[in-house]
């Protein structure tokens, strides 16, 4: 077997310094009853490496993807340009086949690498510190609920309208078993509902979660929020789904969020059909004791060199066991190193030339919509809704894009089925990848679907 | 503050590299993007940022350069040994790499039309077939992200299971002191209280004190096997047994699952739900932290409560079920860190029928071998047969003023990763070690060469050595109690 080094003659070498005779004697402490034979499972041959490459190529090759077709989809995961160097950097076996950098001296490599990937998560979001990673905006979202219950001793969780329903129905979850209630404010329109928000807010409420821009993409001010959430000593959580927003539009921390959390997948992420994504959790430095997940920090070595390494452990599952911030432990590696060298390779300019093609790809397409779909009100970054007079016609319009390789959007009732008129909509996204000539290819289809 | 010595050499190929805040030029403006030119729609206008974010950018020579000096700062699998002990660090298989890049895996979108997506759904339903008949269980969810999530996944699953019998009072979680700290904190993450048991003296878990604690209020029992002291337990169906008899169930970490693989089944043992690293058994990149994933696998009785979406096959193909009565719901934004499965898939093929077990063959020998090496020179606190990692301690060394840390960063001068320190809980200077399959006798021989000079220097008093290492690599001992003190996480400039 190509991955196992050992020949017979070490094998039985190896045994005879054991004391052991023969590999089954190694084995013995496990009850003979629950042993099972070689080969008696239920399994195909072993691959060679050619069979493996066949195989799995064959499958992929059933799948369409974002780069065979015109790609609209958004709702979370977007189609970001990625950077050949980003999947060069993280396929280094340094960075690809290390440990998390628990003996710091010979891991300074990934540790510089968070440090200044939380650096650059910071300054895009506007945020004072950033933790080295979650699973996911989903989760972060739960994690976040979790650590301003923490933070406040307070136990009321609201879940703004605008906030994606995935990020919700996983913060419920995960809030589920524990004291207190997770509020889920109604629908209303495609647009997070401000004043609704904020009558929402009372003495016994840890925070109040808002997207921003919100599930349906639009962008709206923060200020009035900032206030009510003052008042009433909660925290405000303001959650995202495509961190490339922040190069062009004001980012959390300008408002003030206590904490910011969403998916930094579209920092040189793959989609991935789902994963491995990349969890962004930042926060003000007051509450940073509180914060879930690992994070990196500067220090000096013993000759006074600067160094880093791990810290802030007491807070973790290692050391505190139940009482920690949280179960997480390491995470998404990784991926922080491709959003670094992603952030990296970008630059202030790069991040805002994806940000602005990205939403002028949809305003573009808004001002070409013919009039039998009309799109929601209201400033959008590079996500909106978009209606049709019935499902019927929406529908049709899905199939024959489909058809043509176009993914033109989301149904919105798959994601989000108490919206207003779902069935009739579509949830649509564009980035700098949408080129005019999807944009008409996608105009003319609609243009036939009436 | 670029200077000319942080580019220089100063040893052979040890190189120093600023912070890339710290490379001193204009930023770059050179990227080129396809897409639609326009300026800022109107209506974002009041909107616009007002304060530049400050990221840096660097050119695409430049950022090569400063990644990859950096990555050669770091140990990896591929460069050394790396005998983390309940860290299973393996090699990766590039073969691997290769195909979760396809971009039939890699850029397809979770929102696609399901028949557009039917040859990536078909490889994860297998993978999850394979997965449940090499633990023994009928159902598997692949959605949790690592060990810890499919922790609380299978907690959770448990609590809904008890509810749904009308015995949602029943809360307590029964774990070994000898547990990883994950076990506790997942507890706890689903609202339930932890009750830890003693070990006995031979690292086994203590039947009695579990039958002492087994009541009415009994939600589950975690409990990894081989324990992480390296040991098969032994009693491991009297175990399951008495849970079960007191209306509970048992919760399988699977962190140890490399010792078992093709040889014995969690299912077969009476364990009702067990959550698979992948990372470790399935050798998906650890990636210097993740990402992982940690598929769970559960008994029919359990079933009812797995997560949404789970993929079925029905008579046209592959099918998300979205929603289930009695699902405990989505406990992520998505269906599983799919790259990370399609690795853990190749794995499985590359292996197959023929050869799964001689993982876990090679592994256990491997350890056994070492422990056979050590011994003479370390304690082993409990002596005889272990599974794929074995335990020692520092007792004989502090004799001569010593300790674990000492040991492991002494190993670092002599060029290797030192095992996992301090872990389990249950000795005093815990040192384990686990070889996995993956390592040739050579270097595991080379090693064993290493810890024994280790232990002659400590008789020999040559501690000095010991308490200064590591002395070779790019940064000596770090002061972590300064970095949590006053903690600095993002860049300000030079302070």
């Amino acid at each position: 077997m190509r991955f196992l080094p050992h020949t017979e003659s070490d094998r039985q070498a190896m045994l005879t310094r054991i004391g052991a005779t023969q590999m089954s004697d190694l084995f013995e402490d496990i009850p003979e009853q629950l042993r099972i034979s070689p080969q008696s499972l239920d399994l195909p041959g072993a691959l060679s490496e050619a069979a493996i490459v066949r195989k799995f190529t064959q499958a992929a090759e059933r799948n369409r993807h974002a780069l065979n077709t015109r790609c609209f989809l958004g709702g979370g995961t977007y189609h970001h340009f990625i950077p050949s160097v980003v999947d060069y950097i993280i396929s280094r076996g340094e960075f690809l086949t290390a440990y998390t950098p628990y003996q710091p001296e010979i891991s300074q490599g990934t540790l510089q690498t968070l440090f200044e990937f939380q650096t650059m998560v910071a300054r895009l979001t506007g945020m004072e510190v950033s933790n080295a990673s979650m699973y996911d905006a989903a989760t972060s979202v739960a994690e976040a609920a979790l650590m301003a219950k923490r933070v406040t001793r307070k136990n009321r969780v609201i879940l703004a309208n605008g906030v994606h329903p995935k990020y919700c129905e996983v913060t419920t979850n995960y809030l589920s078993h524990l004291e207190g209630s997770c509020v889920r404010l109604p629908q209303s329109g495609y647009a997070t509902d401000l004043a609704q928000t904020i009558a929402a807010i009372d003495e016994n409420t840890a925070c109040v979660i808002v997207q921003y821009p919100d599930f349906y993409g639009t962008v709206y001010d923060l200020a009035q929020l900032r206030i009510a959430c003052d008042t009433h000593k909660c925290l405000m959580v303001v959650a995202f789904a495509d961190v490339s927003a922040f190069a062009l539009i004001d980012p959390p921390g300008h408002y003030g969020a206590d904490i910011a959390v969403g998916s930094g997948q579209a920092l040189g992420i793959p989609m991935g059909f789902g994963g491995p994504h990349l969890g962004l959790f930042t926060c003000k430095q007051k509450y940073l004791r509180q914060m879930p997940g690992r994070v990196c920090g500067l220090t000096h070595d013993v000759n006074g060199q600067r160094g880093f390494v791990l810290t802030l452990s007491t807070r973790e599952q290692h050391i505190r066991r139940e009482k920690a911030t949280s179960n997480i432990c390491s995470n998404q590696g990784l991926m922080c190193t491709a959003a670094a060298t992603y952030l990296t390779l970008m630059g202030d300019a790069g991040l805002e030339t994806v940000a602005k093609h990205s939403a002028a790809a949809l305003q573009s397409l808004i001002d070409q919509l013919p009039s039998h779909v009309t799109a929601a009100s209201g400033p959008h970054y590079n996500e909106t809704v978009i209606t049709f007079s019935d499902q019927h016609t929406r529908d049709q319009f899905l199939s024959r894009a489909h058809a043509a390789n176009i993914f033109a959007g989301i149904a919105l009732e798959t994601i989000d089925s108490s919206a207003e008129r779902a069935e009739a909509s579509l949830l649509i996204a564009t980035t700098e990848m949408i080129e005019p000539d999807d944009i008409s290819a996608l105009v003319q289809l609609l243009e036939a679907c009436q | 503050m670029t200077h000319a010595n942080q580019y220089s050499a100063k040893a052979g190929l040890m190189h120093e590299e600023p912070l890339v805040f710290e490379h001193a030029h204009e930023k770059a403006t050179s990227i080129n993007l396809p897409g639609v030119t326009g300026d800022m729609p109107a209506s974002l206008a009041a909107f616009s940022r007002k304060k530049a974010a400050n990221i840096p950018g660097l050119s695409e020579p430049e950022t090569v350069r400063h990644f990859v000096r950096l990555s050669q700062w770091n140990h990896s699998i591929e460069t050394g040994f790396y005998p983390l002990g309940s860290c299973t660090m393996k090699y990766n298989p590039r073969v691997n790499e290769n195909i979760a890049r396809l971009p039939g895996f890699a850029h397809v979108h979770p929102y696609q039309p399901e028949d557009s997506v039917q040859g990536l759904l078909e490889s994860l339903y297998e993978v999850q077939g394979w997965l449940g008949e090499i633990t023994g269980f009928p159902h598997v969810t692949l959605q949790p992200a690592a060990g810890a999530h499919g922790e609380w996944t299978g907690l959770m699953m448990i609590r809904a299971a008890l509810q749904a019998k009308g015995e949602g009072h029943r809360n307590k979680v029964l774990v070994p002191d000898s547990a990883h700290g994950t076990n506790p904190a997942s507890a706890s993450l689903c609202g339930m209280e932890t009750i830890e048991l003693p070990s006995l003296p031979n690292g086994q878990l203590d039947l009695e004190a579990l039958k002492q604690h087994l009541d009415g209020n009994t939600a589950a029992l975690m409990l990894t096997n081989p324990n992480t002291a390296g040991a098969f337990e032994s009693n491991i169906v009297e175990i399951c047994r008495l849970v079960h008899e007191a209306g509970g169930f048992v919760y399988g970490d699977g962190a140890n699952l490399n010792a078992l693989v093709g040889k014995a089944r969690p299912g077969d043992m009476g364990i009702d739900c067990l959550h698979i690293n992948v990372h470790k058994t399935f050798s998906t990149p650890h990636g210097g932290g993740g990402p992982g994933g940690g598929p769970v696998a559960v008994c029919e009785a359990l079933a009812p409560f797995l997560p949404t979406p789970h993929i079925r096959a029905c008579k046209h193909g592959y099918h998300l079920v979205q929603e289930h009565p009695q699902s405990i719901g989505s406990v992520l934004g998505s269906i599983g860190q799919v790259g990370v499965l399609i690795r853990a898939a190749a794995y499985i093929a590359a292996f197959g029928r023929d050869h799964l077990h001689k993982i876990a063959e090679d592994a256990v020998l491997n350890a056994n071998y070492m422990l056979a090496r050590l011994k003479a020179h370390y304690h082993v606190p409990f002596p005889g047969l272990c599974k794929h990692e074995c335990l020692l301690t520092d007792e004989w060394q502090n004799r001569d003023g010593v300790k674990t840390l000492d040991i492991a960063k002494r190993l670092i001068d002599l060029g290797f990763h030192p095992m996992t320190v301090y872990f389990p809980l249950i000795v005093h200077g815990a040192m384990l070690i686990e070889p996995t399959e993956t390592e040739s006798k050579e270097m595991m021989d080379a090693f064993c060469d290493a810890m024994v000079e280790i232990a002659e220097q400590c008789k020999n008093g040559e501690t000095e050595l010991l308490h200064d290492a590591p002395l070779l690599p790019m940064r000596r001992r770090l002061d972590e109690t300064a970095a949590a003190r006053k903690p600095t996480l993002v860049w300000h400039g030079e302070v």
